[in-house]
């Protein structure tokens, strides 16, 4: 008895310090690790949408994040958008309600700056306040819309998918007509060698250029990728090496409405992205649709 | 086992050559196999499992007096998870380029062998400072290992190493799947076994 009552002690302890080591490490590194996450997705998305190093991006590029929640009343599903609005000189938010059909419900005022409205916690208290029980809400996902001065020049859309194993978090970037401009794998749990080559260029590329109605019908080929479509798309690879710019655009043209070559022995990875891809570009395209049509009508001061 | 009597670099060599855990140990032959695609993939995990067996065995040289023997599999678990898990938050926090690459490999080691066999056969019995310099051999033998096993498939399976294109084409496409992993591991362990034949019949010669 004494031995057991020895062991559990000893058992118990071990976890203990074990769990406040961590609990500690993790306390002290949470603001940096969401500081570096913040920096990286800002990075990414303006690396999708053609700005990086070697291109700076314009001083009057803005970009306003759309939180859309799914919103419950009685049993009746609602879309909830909170939209940035500018009011005189100030920057705030909206909370437009529409059916799912994309029929104007409701606008409330959301007292929300665009740097509250980051954080998730913000803004459910402030839902929270707009929509009294027995409306319940949950949070859907974020459209990034990217304005230079007054026009839109691209959507950068955050999304998540099943893959080979877990799930498949992308960012993805639209342009004003719903082609595909860029996609980056931002998290995946796929095995390294296979389903993980999905971050490579040469597979992430492809998507790239896919005019919005191939994208309905997009498919995976498990053939080998052509030489020199390889050469086209491991763009920072070959940047000023042996292939010219004009060169990889008429590679381009070429495979435009190709579809997707398969990763060599990661056919299953493939397709997840290919078909995530796809349909968070149709959904999206309904909804922004839907959504520019109930702004319009209602002359929502937008900042987008 | 008794504590031991080898002098640091003899404990780092060891773990290199002599008991080399893919190749001589045989251990962790998971990662071994599937993650020794390319050689880039074999040195970041090779630096992943260094930095936590390191850190383990020096733990549990530090406290194995006050480990109870029926519960010491559990603590070793326990130790090797909590090292597991803050490199993965110190990483994210203050090496973001480095979690970018190594972030997916670091949370695999929770499961490898080798950390765990490591800590029972050779930490548990003896002090910090043998236990570090055979952690070090042990992480330095892991990666050399990977790295081997990394080059061989990424340059006959990609025609690549270390992203860079070097032959041009693809010699085998096989090299890229796991079941060339074991052709690989299998045959370097033979090449190991007769460098250590050949050695030892030449030092029995010499006698």
């Amino acid at each position: 008895m004494k031995e057991i009552l020895r062991i559990t002690i000893k058992l118990t302890i071990t976890c203990l310090v074990a769990a406040f080591v961590m609990g500690s490490v993790f306390a002290f590194t949470y603001n940096a690790k969401k500081h570096n996450e913040h920096l990286n997705e800002r990075q990414t998305m303006l690396g999708l949408i053609g700005y990086g190093r070697h291109n700076d991006a314009p001083s009057d590029l803005k970009l306003h994040t759309i939180y859309r929640y799914i919103i419950e009343d009685r049993g009746r599903l609602f879309l909830g958008y909170l939209v940035p609005v500018r009011k005189e000189r100030e920057e705030s938010h909206e909370l437009l309600l529409v059916t799912v059909e994309g029929e104007f419900v409701k606008r409330l005022e959301a007292p929300l700056d665009p740097e509250s409205a980051i954080e998730a916690t913000a803004r459910d208290e402030v839902l929270k306040r707009l929509l009294e029980a027995p409306k319940t809400f949950s949070y859907s996902d974020s459209t990034i819309i990217a304005t230079v001065g007054s026009g839109r020049s691209a959507y950068l859309l955050p999304g998540r998918f099943p893959g080979f194993k877990t799930f498949i978090k992308v960012m993805l970037a639209l342009d004003p007509a719903f082609n595909i401009v860029g996609l980056e794998i931002m998290e995946h749990e796929e095995d390294p060698g296979l389903g993980a080559e999905i971050t490579k260029e040469c597979f992430r590329n492809q998507f790239v250029g896919k005019p919005f109605e191939r994208l309905k019908t997009l498919g995976v080929v498990k053939e080998p990728l052509p030489d020199e479509f390889r050469k086209a798309l491991e763009r920072e690879k070959w940047t000023g090496a042996s292939i010219s710019p004009e060169e990889v655009d008429r590679i381009n043209k070429k495979y435009r409405d190709h579809d997707i070559y398969a990763l060599t022995g990661a056919t299953i990875s493939s397709k997840s992205v290919t078909t995530g891809v796809g349909n968070m570009v149709k959904k999206f395209s309904y909804r922004v649709q839907a959504l520019d049509r109930v702004i319009a009508a209602q002359k929502i001061p937008v900042t987008f | 086992m008794p504590a031991t009597t080898k002098t640091s670099s003899q404990l780092v060599f060891d773990g290199i050559l002599n008991e080399n855990p893919i190749f001589r140990l045989a251990l962790s032959m998971c990662p071994a196999v599937g993650i020794s695609t390319t050689m880039m993939n074999g040195l970041l995990l090779g630096v992943a499992v260094l930095f936590v067996q390191v850190f383990s065995s020096c733990t549990i040289a530090a406290v194995k007096n006050f480990i109870h023997p029926r519960i010491r599999i559990p603590t070793y678990t326990l130790t090797i998870a909590t090292w597991v898990t803050v490199i993965d938050l110190v990483l994210a926090a203050y090496v973001p380029g480095a979690y970018k690459q190594m972030g997916i490999f670091v949370k695999l080691i929770v499961a490898f062998a080798i950390i765990t066999m490591r800590l029972e056969t050779f930490a548990c019995r003896n002090a910090v400072g043998p236990s570090f310099w055979d952690a070090l051999g042990m992480g330095l033998g892991f990666m050399f290992g990977m790295v081997s096993i990394g080059f061989v498939r990424e340059l006959l399976g990609q025609g690549t190493l270390l992203g860079f294109d070097v032959l041009g084409f693809q010699p085998l496409l096989f090299f890229a799947l796991p079941a060339a992993g074991f052709f690989c591991v299998g045959i370097m362990m033979a090449i190991f076994n007769y460098v250590e034949l050949v050695y030892n019949r030449r030092k029995a010669k010499n006698r």
